[in-house]
Parts: structure tokens; C-alpha cells; sequence
């Protein structure tokens, strides 16, 4: 059960994005992948290319087995692919609760129902619980999120997507414009909640150290392509990955 | 007791009555609704007089019944287009042709077809402006923000055209809600004379308008309400939480066109005539989306307030003066920028709307410095008018 990006590519004018890449996640049940590059290497516009965001020129995503290039990001969640953003995407004026309320009730196909009252659902009111334990957002649950202190808030839009039950889920930057002290708490959060629900993470990372300490597999892009990629020591003996992604010259 | 709580505690009781909670007490009207005495009351109030109007209505010379009907009517409009303004936060400027679509239906049936009966009439001004709202919906519905409301006006002035310009629909002078041999439409079979009739169809508006209520606040209140709310703060991430955007705005947009439909068909059977530009002219649709705004537009029954509120300034101005058009915007700018929260969402936050008019008491002159905000405010609105001018045109920011 894996997805897969195949041959994918694209552009933006003469800018080639991506380039041919053929990439697989989730080789192990629950593998923490980190893809790493320079500026302008293509990350983001991958992970937009496998959620749904962007519509490749050329290539498929497969998602365990299946063709979903066709499918529309709503329906890819619905098939257990999920994502954040780099920039906190939350609902501003809801509350904490009523933002994963808002998640849950998506997940388990309860938007539809009009005319029931929305905090009345008991499973999905036990599920928003267990997220604000897991979380550690127990004394903010009725916080506003436009009044969260920015740590909290990157926290809640990951356990928004934690609350869509993913079976893959792509971070783009989860740690971007995170505090020193808060990144590790984030990140640690997040790899302690997708081990134990066993769910394939592949986040956007800046932040080497983290990625060394982290990382089961890495993959770097260049350019819109794949430069390498491997188990965290490439990072270490790679000298081509080293001289583009750190400018290092040996 | 905070909002959340005594939601919490509303779903608890199912039968009415009073509740005490952390010492106070709340009134509980029905499972998800216990209210505050003061809302309570300000409810009941409202209601009783929504109900003894038609006898409140002959105290007064200058406040005939039909104008206060014709306020409902158009405030019903405006409680279905407040889905899309608060909840999904999209502006239709187009609202009129729903309205309009309605009171059409009721017309062209009675007129054409010889339908008599008040009921079937109602019905299909439902249906045909819940047809209406799913083609222009769809078709408006592609793009957001500016575009989308200029879609809608768009669309709302093609029908007036078409309304002004067949003789199916007798050009300007629109057409009678009547067939041959009655005066007004039946109800229940029996034709009423005149009074009765405006009496009972006043009584059938009330029921529809509670009634009508009564849903949009489950449904303001639920799942999908609340998908709808995720999609207006945010439709990227609502994407990307498996909301299926386009659909439910479509959805929120038929219901919203309904209702207005239902609220032109009633208007149809009301004025017992029904012309173009008092149902489909884009001031129409302007009114429609003040009215929401004026009532208050984050609450529910805001908009309704609003309607009847503002035509009934417009009636009472145009005896008053023969600028009279001026005279109600003067009103409204003083309500928008005094207190931006309408009429009703003011009185929900009632400290705020005494320290505005006290500060009022106080010092009448606060009236200028509510001026300057105003200018302030319509400057950056211009500017932005420009900005938005110039995208239309060249087609760059």
C-alpha cells in the first residue's frame, strides 16, 4: 500500500516545477519521510501535485493502487490523503473545538446532515476529545483560533488533518514560523501520533537537524527533480546533496 | 452561563420551561434553544406582535397592513439571501430574480393557465425560483468575490429584460394575479372579500415566515451549516477537509433562492399584481442585501427586522418628503456606521448599543466623529471600487 507519484510533471510557463518524478511513500506502514531541497526545488508544488491543488501536465498519482489523479482534493481526503498548508490554514473565527469538530464531522460524511444540530453527534464529539488530549489543546479548546499563540495554531491545523484519519499525510513546513523551544514539541507531537495511528507522514523540511533526527527515509529534490534519496545518512555522504543543499564543497 | 454553555445545556430538556443554571435563569423554548429572560421576552414580544398586526395596523392612517406585509415579504427574501452573505460569505446582488421568478409564477399561472387556487400558485413560485436559483446558481457559482456578485446582477437584469421586454409577460405593466372569473385566487376554495383575503394571506405569511424560520435556524445550527461556515472562512482548507465546496454552495444557493421565491410568490398573491421593476429591478436586489445588513446581518432573524424596517421608512419618507430616497439613505448610514451590528444584532449586544446611545446623550457632536469613520470607510470603499474597476478592465491589479 503505497502512493505514488508517477512521472510526474509540471509547469508554469518556461518554469518546469517538476520534472519526471517517480517517487513511492509509505514503503512501511507508518514511515516518516521528510523531502528536503533548496528554494524553488519543487517541493511544494509535489505535494500540490499529489493532493490535488494542481493538476499535473503529465503523469499520475496513485494512491494504493488506485488512479486518483482525477479526483478533486475533497475526494482525496475522502480516500485518506490529507495535507496542511505552509501558512496556517484553520477556521479563524471558530473555536479550537468547533474547528476539529468541523474536521471530524467532514471525515465521517456528517456534513451533509441538515438538520441535525452539529455538537450532538456523540462518536464525532469523542473523537474531537481524544484529538484535544492528544494535542495537548485541553485548556484552548474554547479558545477562538485567531487568538492562539502561533505554536497552537500550527498544532491545530495538524490535528485538523490527524482528525480526517489519514492514511498519508503530506506537511508542508509543519514547523515553518514555529519558535525554537515549540518546533521540537510540534514535531515530536506529530511523529508520536503518526506512529502510533500508523500513518504515512511526508513533510516539506528546512531544518536539517530535525530531518537527521526524524527522518526514516529522505528525498531530495533539485530543479523539479529527484537528486537522491535514501535513509538520513545520505545526508552525511552524499556529496552532490551535500553541495547543493547545504553548500558544502568537498 | 457563556453561549457554548448554555447551548450544551439546551440539548438537555426537552420539555419547555424555566431552567436554573449556576443561579440564574433560562428560559428553554425547545431542544437547542434556552434563551436569556431578556431574549425571551424581546421574543415574545416580537411574536405577538408579528401576530396582532392586521388589528395594531388600523390604529394606524399611515401604516396600512399590506406595506408592513410587503416588508415581511421582502425581509423573508432576505433571511434566505443572509445563508450565503453570513455563512458562506458570498454577496448576490441578484437576489431579485428569485424574488422576482416567484412573483412571476404566481402570475403567469393565474393569468395563462387559469389556476385559481392560493396554494398550487405558491407552490409553483417555489419550484420555478428553486429551478431558477440552480441554473443561475450554477452558472454564477464558478467564480467568488466580485465576480460572482457581478454574475448575479448579470443574471437578475437579463430577467427584468425578458420581463420588460415580452408580451407574454406584458412588457412594464406586468400582469394580474387573477384568472378570468374571480377577483382574487381561492383559499381553500372559497374566494374572500378583499379584506378577509389580505387578512388571511397576512396569517398564511406568518406561518410560512415561522415556519421558515424555524428551518433556517436547524440549519444554520447543523453539520452542513457549519461546513458552509468552515467553506466562508476558509474555502481552501474546507477543500482540503473533504468539504465538497462547489457542491454545497450550490445547495446553500438553491435554498437561499427558495426562499426568496416563496417570498415572491406570497407577494404575487398579496399585491394581486406583479410588474418588473418592483420584483426584478436590480434596486431590488440592493434593497434585498441592505435589508440583511440593516436587520443585522450576523443574526437570524436580523434580515426579516430589516425588511420591514426599511420599507417602511420608504413608505413613511415618500409621504414625508419628495426626497424621500435621500432621506432613507441618511437613515441607513447612520444605522451602518453607528451600529454596524443592525438593528438586531445591536440589541443582542445590548451594553454596546446603550454606551452608543448614551455617548449620543452625552454629546450629540459623537454624530460627527461617526461621520469622519463613515468618509473613512466609504474612501477605502471607493479606492477599492477603483482597484477592482481596474482589474475588470485591464485585467491587472
Amino acid at each position: 500500500m503505497m502512493l505514488e507519484a508517477r512521472n510526474l510533471s509540471k509547469s508554469f510557463g518556461k518554469l518546469v516545477a517538476t520534472d519526471d518524478v517517480t517517487v513511492e511513500f509509505g514503503r512501511e506502514d507508518g514511515e516518516m519521510v521528510f523531502i528536503v531541497g533548496p528554494n524553488g526545488a519543487g517541493k511544494t508544488t509535489l505535494v500540490n501535485l499529489l493532493t490535488g491543488m494542481l493538476d499535473p501536465d503529465e503523469g499520475n498519482v496513485v494512491l494504493d493502487g488506485d488512479d486518483v489523479t482525477g479526483l478533486s482534493p475533497d475526494e482525496r481526503v475522502h480516500a485518506g490523503l490529507v495535507r496542511s498548508f505552509q501558512v496556517v490554514h484553520v477556521f479563524e473565527e471558530m473555536t479550537v473545538r468547533e474547528n476539529l469538530r468541523t474536521a471530524v464531522l467532514s471525515e465521517r460524511g456528517r456534513t451533509r446532515s441538515a438538520f441535525s444540530f452539529s455538537d450532538e453527534h456523540e462518536e464525532v464529539e469523542r473523537t474531537v476529545d481524544d484529538l484535544v488530549d492528544r494535542f495537548r489543546l485541553a485548556d484552548q479548546e474554547r479558545v477562538v483560533a485567531d487568538k492562539l499563540p502561533h505554536g497552537d495554531r500550527k498544532l491545530l491545523d495538524v490535528a485538523m488533518a490527524f482528525g480526517l484519519d489519514p492514511e498519508y499525510l503530506l506537511l508542508d513546513e509543519p514547523t515553518a514560523g514555529v519558535s525554537a523551544e515549540e518546533t521540537e514539541y510540534v514535531i515530536e507531537t506529530i511523529t508520536e501520533v503518526s506512529e502510533t495511528e500508523g500513518v504515512t507522514t511526508v513533510a516539506i523540511e528546512h531544518d536539517m537537524d530535525i530531518v537527521t533526527e526524524y527522518a526514516d527515509r529522505v528525498v531530495a529534490l533539485h530543479q523539479g527533480g529527484i537528486l537522491g534519496q535514501g535513509d538520513p545518512s545520505i545526508l552525511e555522504t552524499d556529496a552532490e546533496l551535500r553541495r547543493v543543499l547545504l553548500g558544502v564543497e568537498e | 452561563m457563556s453561549d457554548a454553555d448554555l447551548r450544551e445545556a439546551s440539548r438537555e430538556r426537552r420539555l419547555p420551561g424555566i431552567v436554573t443554571e449556576g443561579g440564574k435563569r433560562y428560559i428553554h423554548v425547545m431542544r437547542g434553544m434556552t434563551l436569556t429572560p431578556r431574549r425571551a421576552l424581546l421574543g415574545l414580544v416580537a411574536l405577538v406582535l408579528f401576530v396582532a398586526l392586521p388589528d395594531v395596523a388600523m390604529l394606524f392612517d399611515s401604516l396600512p397592513l399590506l406595506v408592513v406585509h410587503r416588508g415581511v415579504l421582502f425581509g423573508l427574501a432576505a433571511v434566505g439571501l443572509n445563508l450565503l452573505l453570513r455563512h458562506t460569505r458570498l454577496v448576490s446582488f441578484g437576489h431579485a430574480a428569485f424574488f422576482g421568478t416567484g412573483a412571476y409564477a404566481t402570475a403567469v399561472l393565474a393569468n395563462h393557465h387559469g389556476v385559481m387556487n392560493v396554494l398550487p400558485l405558491l407552490a409553483a413560485a417555489a419550484l420555478a425560483g428553486t429551478l431558477m436559483a440552480g441554473i443561475i446558481g450554477f452558472l454564477s457559482l464558478r467564480h467568488t468575490g466580485l465576480y460572482f456578485s457581478l454574475l448575479t446582477l448579470a443574471f437578475g437584469q437579463l430577467l427584468y429584460a425578458v420581463a420588460v421586454g415580452q408580451e407574454y409577460f406584458n412588457y412594464s405593466d406586468g400582469l394580474g394575479v387573477r384568472s378570468g372569473d374571480t377577483y382574487r385566487p381561492l383559499l381553500f376554495g372559497v374566494e374572500f372579500g378583499a379584506n378577509e383575503y389580505s387578512v388571511l394571506v397576512y396569517y398564511l405569511t406568518v406561518a410560512i415566515v415561522l415556519i421558515a424560520l424555524l428551518v433556517m435556524w436547524r440549519i444554520v445550527n447543523s453539520p452542513f451549516g457549519n461546513a458552509l461556515d468552515a467553506i466562508g472562512q476558509n474555502r481552501t482548507r474546507a477543500r482540503f477537509i473533504g468539504i465538497p465546496v462547489r457542491k454545497y454552495v450550490l445547495a446553500a444557493f438553491v435554498v437561499s433562492g427558495l426562499y426568496g421565491a416563496v417570498a415572491g410568490g406570497l407577494y404575487g398573491l398579496v399585491q394581486l399584481h406583479v410588474q418588473p421593476t418592483p420584483t426584478l429591478y436590480f434596486l431590488r436586489s440592493g434593497d434585498i442585501l441592505f435589508m440583511a445588513i440593516l436587520g443585522g446581518f450576523q443574526t437570524l432573524v436580523g434580515p426579516l427586522v430589516g425588511g420591514v424596517v426599511l420599507v417602511v421608512l420608504q413608505n413613511l419618507g415618500r409621504d414625508a418628503t419628495s426626497y424621500f430616497n435621500a432621506l432613507t439613505g441618511v437613515v441607513l448610514i447612520a444605522l451602518v456606521f453607528g451600529f454596524p451590528r443592525g438593528i438586531v444584532g445591536s440589541l443582542k449586544s445590548g451594553s454596546r448599543f446603550r454606551a452608543r446611545l448614551a455617548s449620543l446623550r452625552d454629546d450629540p457632536s459623537v454624530v460627527g466623529t461617526w461621520a469622519g469613520r463613515a468618509g473613512d470607510e466609504l474612501r477605502a470603499g471607493v479606492r477599492q471600487a477603483g482597484r477592482n474597476l481596474r482589474v475588470l478592465i485591464f485585467g491587472v491589479k
